[in-house]
């Protein structure tokens, strides 16, 4: 738990001295997966990790990656208290990571297109791409990215018979412990995100760490680094810093202005990655012309969202009007990358612990 | 909340390991506690597993926790970009680990020159972000190679660069004693990308006296109509530009996925009060994220905008001033010719120049006739910065009267009231029959276009991949002229399509060419050479045919004396995948290429004009060499420095030819048969004796072996440019300024040349046309303005002497094939380049894919993931069907550039696409001394045509083989 001067409390796990948190815009999200290819080469090129994607994008509408992960159960019941079970999602659900045949065409003499060698290329971790729903012209989609939420009550960490997934205490970093792990599985299970992997070669399951070695600064030049997926996203929609940390925007967008919210909510693992939800250009009549009519239903963003995502919308709606009126927005200037070295406020708490 | 309550019945395999494994690095102080322990007391017991208390906040064992640490650690890192034919001109730290490259992120190392606008950094997206892929790939070009089967086949001997580069040396000088020299070709894309690697083929390729090609017409990203209203190739504002905009209007430009490092400036405007309408057949990834969407049918835009022209005109919307003094508007047209009335012709209108007939004429506020100040007949040249437009009399819009001339009274009409004739047609029900645009809807739209304060039009290939499209882009143009929202901050038509400019022209223009040499229009070049001709239709034949004899546009080899015409006989390709993305595939394999004694193709990876080449010679990655980069979007320049060695046996471009250079001269001198050739064409000798000499020496300071490596190059480059070297000013950019060591980074350029029209202001970003627009300089064209009325007789005779909506051709029969083939640029490819790339290929299906509506694939008993095949009468390929509810019905879109070898049979997304071109952007304007509009290659030429095709899809019956009739 932590205090601020105002009395006002930023919920934390207890134990956690600070909470790491991101906040994706999801109206500056376009599915470029720049966040993918950073995170995949930088931790998850090889050693059983190739099928992993630590940070991936859906279409939603869509069943993502793994296919229809959020089927699965897993996350707390209404209580909180209890564990809902959830599925380990087979094989063919995150799709295998296909090797191609360049060398046989093009050094060969084969007369084979290039294709995935494995017969089965049926799924993939972004096979709906551009789908989602609805009927042209008044079809919707909108890219969701998602890492680990590095809850702040995560059912995987609870799953683990062995304790080998913890949450850090100086930031709140959900692991797991590589050396303690024997690759039971029931965090995979137990994540309702299904975002710990299982990894076959080293028998032990792996999962996105915020990318702790660089915002610790732990690279040969030692410099603090945001993690990869925010410090490489172009049109940079994702905030990265501490939840409790109340002169930064996450604190603001999510507790001040609530325009940021979770993924989820009702699995209840409490996650600390929000969502600026996405607006939509208005639907058309059979005439062609724009309607007054949203695109996105309201209920599919419940559904993903929860009801906190009305309110959001709304205030978003209102700040926009605000600047089209030429009057200042505060949540208008924390959605706008001004400075990407300022962006990140990493170094918060630095001075104050040492 | 720490007790772990729950058990579980692990699996035996769990159980085995977790006795069989003790758990290391454990510290001893741990304490066994745990009598709620998941596992037991037994388990724990046995195999020693230490209990942890609380996971949450206190976890004691985290040693462990250096894994990942030490994964995230390199030796040494450069700084370099990506030579792909795209606008996004990025920076990237490479890191290099045991003498490997790594990995690549965002170096986001541009400084901000403008306050008002969002960070600029970073700008790289995720093919970027894996080019390393690309450096160590199994598809890498390592050795000089010679094809041992047939052309495509993949089969190669390895050879020695001494017998790769002799055998080719030996081609050519045979070519240029047999005086064909004009037989020898270069193909290269794109300047800005990397002016030294472009430079180092062409360099060559001049000295010979062979032919350069040109790439921003071929490509179809040259909008015509920008040279014939503005008389400018094209000029863009820089992205930070969008976000000064108080309305964008996106059209046809699909900036999510073709420009990504931009789209923050877009996305941003959202929440910096600027409203953002986006128009696109189909619902697309750009449309997602705008305010409003509006989906004209395919190839109805010209119709759109010229109804929401008619809609501002009616509104009285329009800029009056901006047309009296910018646009021709005012001018006077003959009614019996539809030429404009001349200063020559009408007695008493006070000229005094050697070109009255050049000289145009417009009627003031009280009916007296007056010159129209800066027409070509009264200024020196195109450019004539001492002459001026502004006026000083008021000019009548409207005019409809007679006027008496030499040869008696005539009829004349202003060009605005015949604009406004135009304009009459598109009434608000006819655009929306014609596109399916509300009638309300694109009204209200124009009308609020109109009133923003700064309008600003994001131009695409959308709308410039079709026959028309000179017709489209004039329609487009009208609509920023119209409102005046052009020539300021946050205004204009921004067409971002290949970059057609480089910051650096002058140094680049002087490295490429020290000589006077050849360059041709591409797509006349690959038209004539597949014989089009022989099989196209009357009347284009003949226009083609008389542009080539009028010598409007230039063909090589040219026509010798006895009327004759030899084939062309050497090519070389690097830097670009000319045989991959050629419109009209099929010919050009079938009728061009065997036309070709050698292929020789320069790259670092297999692609498919390397398949198809006769020689491959490995060249450097992108993080193997030195150069520069640059782009109209942003007025950086910035470096490529070398992260490795060249892996293999490859060698940078500059390397290459100026080897090739040296092997030419070598085995010139050997041979007694060389002597210097008399350039046909050119008051030069072509000497091969020297070529190599010729090829480092700087001819600007005359100083020799100057030129040796790509480094110096690229200084040459900056040296040489008023961007990078202004004059009398000491604020020289040499190439250790931006070479990405210590604080060495990206520059702005300091200042701009004559190619530009505008000036460069400290803290603005570059907006085009204030020369124009705010200094009064005359434009570029015919009547010193911009130019909506073309009063050439071709363009009188096709009735497009003004914007005008036509349909598209027919060039497959509807009926037979129903459905419109689209292949817009996609996302996970650069052209071809990351095509063929596993990390991409994983996040879409590995395999060529065709996106079409589900009633279209209900229609043809098509299911996602089926294979299908498209055909239509050019020829058929086989691709996967995904479902894509948001593409208009009608449309199969099929992203472009997979490389051949990914369809099977070796087909391709341009086997369905015809050479095609149209007649009216091979003219010369004015017909006789054509100042207005004349060949420059990417400047002025015929523009290939992709979108005005149509096919049909049908599912495969994969259990029947190849379609061979088999009936299980």
């Amino acid at each position: 738990m932590s205090q601020s001067d105002e009395g006002d409390t930023v919920d934390l796990a207890e134990g956690i001295d600070h909470q790491v948190a991101m906040v994706m815009d999801l109206n500056k999200c376009i599915g470029c997966q720049t966040c993918t290819i950073a995170c995949k080469t930088n931790w998850t090129e090889g050693g059983g990790r190739e099928y992993m994607y630590w940070n991936n994008v859906e279409t939603k509408p869509g069943p993502g990656y793994p296919k229809d992960w959020e089927d699965m159960g897993g996350g707390w019941n209404e209580s909180g208290e209890e564990r809902t079970p959830g599925e380990l999602p087979d094989e063919e659900e995150y799709g295998t990571p296909w090797d191609f045949n360049h060398e046989e065409i093009m050094y060969e003499g084969s007369d084979e297109p290039l294709r995935p060698m494995s017969d089965a290329a049926s799924w993939g971790p972004n096979w709906e791409e551009d789908e989602g729903a609805g009927e042209y012209p008044n079809s919707y989609y909108f890219y969701l990215p998602r890492i680990c939420n590095h809850c702040t009550h995560p059912s995987c960490v609870e799953a683990c018979p062995r304790s080998a997934l913890y949450k850090r205490e100086e930031d709140g970093i959900v692991l797991v412990d590589q050396d303690r792990c024997r690759g039971y599985r029931y965090c995979v299970e137990g994540c309702p995100y299904k975002k710990v992997y299982y990894n076959a070669m080293k028998k032990t399951s792996e999962k996105c760490i915020f990318c702790y070695p660089r915002i610790e600064g732990e690279g040969p030049d030692g410099e603090v680094r945001p993690p990869s997926c925010a410090a490489d996203c172009p049109p940079q929609l994702r905030l990265v810093g501490y939840l409790d940390d109340e002169e930064g925007p996450i604190h603001k967008l999510v507790n001040e202005y609530e325009v940021a919210v979770r993924l989820h909510p009702e699995y209840r693992t409490e996650p600390n990655v929000y969502y600026i939800p996405p607006f939509a250009p208005p639907q058309h009549s059979e005439r062609g012309e724009s309607l007054d009519a949203e695109r996105i239903p309201r209920n599919y963003l419940e559904e993903l969202f929860g009801p906190k995502v009305n309110e959001a919308l709304n205030t978003i709606e209102r700040e926009r009007n605000k600047v089209e009126r030429g009057e200042e927005s505060e949540v208008m200037e924390m959605l706008t990358t001004e400075d990407t070295a300022d962006q990140y406020r990493l170094e918060v708490f630095d001075d104050a612990e040492e | 909340m720490s007790d772990q309550r729950e058990t579980h019945d692990s699996t035996d395999d769990g159980l085995d390991l977790a006795r069989r494994d003790f758990l290391k690095g454990i510290g001893a102080t741990a304490t066994v506690a745990g009598s709620a322990s998941v596992l037991g007391d037994d388990l724990l017991g046995m195999d020693g597993l230490e209990v942890v208390d609380d996971p949450i906040g206190s976890y004691p064992y985290r040693d462990w926790e250096d894994l990942y640490r030490e994964e995230w650690d390199w030796d040494s890192t450069a700084r370099s970009t990506h030579s792909v034919n795209c606008t996004g001109s990025c920076s990237w730290e490479v890191f290099v680990r045991n003498g490997q490259v790594w990995r690549e992120s965002q170096a986001g190392d541009y400084p901000q020159f403008d306050e008002d606008s969002p960070d600029p950094n970073p700008r790289g997206c995720q093919k970027g972000a894996c080019y390393s892929d690309y450096v160590n790939a199994d598809h890498r070009v390592l050795h000089p190679l010679r094809r041992t089967g047939e052309r495509g086949e993949g089969m190669w001997e390895r050879i020695s660069w001494d017998e790769a580069l002799t055998e080719i040396a030996e081609e050519v000088i045979d070519a240029v004693q047999d005086e064909e020299y004009d037989a020898i070709s270069a193909f290269t894309p794109i300047p800005a990308m990397s002016p030294v690697s472009y430079c180092s083929g062409s360099r060559l390729t001049s000295l010979l006296g062979g032919v350069g090609h040109s790439f921003y017409d071929w490509y179809s990203d040259l909008p015509p109509g920008q040279p014939i209203t503005w008389g400018t190739q094209t000029d863009n504002a820089e992205s930070a530009d969008w976000y000064h905009a108080d309305y964008i209007i996106a059209w046809g430009s699909n900036i999510n996925v073709t420009r990504i490092p931009d789209a923050k400036y877009f996305l941003e405007a959202a929440y910096n009060g600027t409203k953002r309408v986006g128009v696109f057949t189909d619902y697309s990834q750009t449309a997602i994220h705008c305010d409003e969407w509006i989906g004209p049918d395919p190839g109805s835009d010209t119709a759109l905008a010229l109804g929401m022209a008619r809609t501002i005109v009616d509104a009285g919307l329009y800029d009056e001033a901006h047309l009296k003094e910018q646009t021709d508007m005012p001018l006077l047209v003959r009614e019996d010719t539809g030429k404009f009335l001349r200063a020559s012709e009408v007695p008493g209108v006070d000229v005094d120049v050697e070109r009255a007939d050049h000289v145009f004429v417009m009627a003031d506020a009280e009916g007296e006739l007056r010159v129209a100040p800066g027409s070509l007949g009264a200024r020196d040249g195109q450019h004539d910065e001492t002459a001026s437009i502004e006026l000083d009399f008021d000019p009548q819009l409207a005019v409809d009267r007679t006027v008496s001339t030499a040869d008696g009274s005539v009829a004349v009409r202003s060009v605005w009231n015949r604009l406004r004739e135009e304009l009459s047609t598109y009434t608000p029900e006819f655009v929306t029959e014609e596109t399916g645009v509300g009638r309300e809807t694109h009204q209200e739209i124009a009308r609020e276009f109109a009133e923003a304060d700064r309008g600003k039009i994001i131009h695409g290939k959308g709308v410039n991949d079709w026959y028309h499209n000179d017709l489209g882009n004039r329609a487009i143009q009208l609509l920023v002229t119209l409102t005046g929202h052009i020539g300021r901050q946050g205004t204009g038509l921004d067409h971002y399509v290949g970059q057609e400019k480089i910051w650096t022209y002058e140094g680049w223009s002087k490295l490429n060419s020290p000589v006077p040499s050849r360059s041709v229009p591409t797509t006349l070049w690959t038209y004539y050479h597949c014989d089009v001709l022989d099989n196209a239709d009357a009347e284009t034949t003949r226009r083609v045919q008389e542009a080539i004899d009028n010598d409007w546009m230039p063909l090589y080899p040219s026509e010798r004396e006895d009327g004759s015409r030899p084939d062309p006989r050497i090519m070389f390709i690097w830097r670009g995948n000319y045989f991959n993305q050629a419109k009209g595939n099929v010919a050009v394999e079938e009728q061009l290429w065997p036309k070709l004694d050698l292929v020789v193709d320069v790259n670092f990876r297999m692609d498919s004009s390397a398949m198809y080449s006769d020689i491959v010679l490995p060249s450097a990655s992108h993080y193997e060499k030195y150069d520069l980069s640059m782009t109209d979007m942003h007025s950086y320049v910035h470096p490529f420095t070398p992260a490795v060695e060249p892996l293999g046996e490859s060698k940078t471009d500059w390397q290459i030819f100026r080897e090739l250079a040296a092997k030419i001269q070598e085995l010139a001198r050997e041979r007694d048969d060389v002597v210097p050739v008399q350039d046909r064409q050119f008051d030069r000798e072509i000497d091969l004796e020297s070529v190599h000499e010729d090829f480092v020496r700087d001819w600007e300071s005359d100083e020799e072996g100057r030129l040796a490596d790509d480094r110096e190059a690229c200084e040459f480059i900056l040296e040489n440019s008023t961007e990078t070297n202004p004059p009398d000013s000491d604020a020289q950019i040499t190439f250790d300024d931006i070479d990405g060591t210590d604080e060495d980074n990206p520059e702005r350029v300091r200042a701009v040349g004559d190619h530009w029209t505008s000036d460069l202001e400290e803290g603005e970003p570059y907006t085009p046309w204030k020369r124009y627009v705010q200094e009064k300089n005359p434009w570029p064209t015919f009547t010193g303005r911009q130019q909506y009325y073309i009063d050439h007789d071709w363009f009188l005779e096709l009735d497009e002497e003004l914007p005008t909506h036509k349909r598209a051709p027919t060039l497959q029969d509807r009926a037979e094939y129903p459905l419109n083939y689209n292949t817009p640029h996609g996302r996970w490819s650069i052209h071809s380049t990351w095509r063929d790339n596993e990390k991409m290929l994983r996040l879409q299906r590995g395999e060529p894919v065709v996106h079409l509506n589900p009633d279209d694939m209900d229609a043809r008993d098509i299911e996602d993931g089926d294979t299908v095949r498209i055909y239509n009468d050019l020829g058929s390929v086989e691709v996967q069907a995904k479902q894509y509810p948001s593409g208009e019905p009608g449309t199969a879109r099929m992203y472009f550039a997979w490389e051949r070898f990914q369809f099977p049979g070796r087909g391709n997304f341009n086997s369905l696409v015809p050479l095609y071109m149209k007649p009216t952007q091979l003219v010369q304007y004015p017909e006789d001394t054509g100042e207005h509009l004349y060949f420059r290659p990417n400047y002025w030429g015929p523009t290939g045509v992709n979108s005005d095709v149509r096919v049909e899809v049908e599912p495969v019956d994969e259990s029947d083989g190849s379609g061979g009739g088999g009936d299980e």
